[in-house]
């Protein structure tokens, strides 16, 4: 049972996972602590602090991903990258699309005061 | 109960195609979850803006808090990959003091977690005081749960190894807590991330 991880397709490889596990927790550590002080201190927009920790969320996930759940692209991985990547696409679609109808119809729903107007003169006789 | 305790058989071609379908068909779950989070997270950034005077996103969360919290998962998610890395080495003793370190560190996380929810409710900021207050708590309180199961999970686990030492049924366990683990650490990223920083600005 020694190699049983790296047999099942988990590990890529027999050795050398030690490793991964060191940087991935390195990389976490520093991305979570660069993400938390760019807010705390706030030196920059507000809009360009959200994009760069919304980029250090992405590069953690894919830190993660890598070094703590080894998937790459060796062939022992393959079939739970391609079934993440699908996820990833729905995951995309959900939010996408939720944030898109959402925002959209709260500008329908808010019509400016001149057609406001024009629609209480043409339908109340104001 | 002594260390180096593997007994040198490989896995039989029928035993390796079995336990490789079991960890696609976990991760296949696994997939589903993620999609159930994303679908939270959507409802949770549509509610977030407007309270009609409600609590506001800012100014109700402790952010040093909350870092504490995303630090003390991170290095539980580490010490659960130190376990698969001593049950490789076949030391009983070793993994179960990394499975250990893994629980008391969720079991903080946890505590930390319902601490922080009491706090709110004390507030009269629960579940119920606006839409925005309902998605965080749905959304922060799922993962929670998520944790909570990970939790009882890893007390069976660590029965079953003090029984049974390092046999295939559980080396494969061992193998789907580890992405089980792994996988709630990076939705909390994104809670951490999405909910409490950017929420915050």
């Amino acid at each position: 049972m020694k190699n049983y991880f790296h047999e099942i397709g988990l590990w890529p490889s027999a050795d050398g996972i030690a490793r991964a596990y060191v940087i991935g927790f390195i990389l976490s550590l520093a991305l979570t602590l660069i993400a938390y002080e760019l807010v705390v201190q706030a030196t920059f927009t507000q809009q360009t602090i959200i994009i760069v920790v919304a980029l250090l969320a992405l590069v953690q996930f894919g830190v993660q991903v890598r070094f703590f759940l080894h998937l790459g692209g060796e062939r022992s991985s393959r079939e739970r990258l391609a079934i993440l990547g699908a996820a990833i696409l729905i995951v995309g679609i959900l939010i996408s699309g939720s944030l898109w109808i959402m925002f959209s119809l709260n500008s329908r729903m808010m019509p400016d005061s001149e057609q406001m107007q024009d629609y209480m003169n043409a339908q109340l006789g104001f | 109960m002594t260390d180096h305790q593997h007994t040198d058989v490989t896995l039989s071609h029928e035993d390796r195609a079995a336990d490789s379908t079991t960890l696609f068909g976990f991760w296949t779950y696994l997939m589903t979850d993620l999609v159930l989070f994303a679908s939270l997270f959507a409802v949770f950034a549509v509610l977030r803006g407007p309270q009609f005077g409600g609590a506001s996103i800012q100014n109700i969360f402790s952010l040093p808090f909350v870092l504490f919290e995303t630090i003390v998962l991170l290095t539980s998610s580490f010490a659960c990959g130190l376990a698969l890395l001593a049950a490789r080495e076949g030391k009983v003793k070793g993994t179960i003091f990394w499975l250990c370190t893994t629980f008391v560190l969720g079991a903080l996380f946890v505590g930390m977690e319902v601490h922080e929810f009491a706090g709110l409710v004390a507030q009269g900021l629960g579940p119920s005081q606006s839409g925005f207050l309902s998605a965080y708590f749905t959304l922060v309180g799922t993962h929670g749960l998520h944790v909570t199961i990970g939790l009882l999970w890893l007390i069976v686990l660590i029965v079953a190894i003090l029984k049974r030492g390092f046999s295939r049924g559980n080396m494969r366990k061992l193998a789907l807590f580890a992405i089980f683990w792994h996988f709630l650490d990076i939705i909390w990223i994104f809670i951490f991330i999405i909910v409490y920083l950017t929420g915050s600005l």
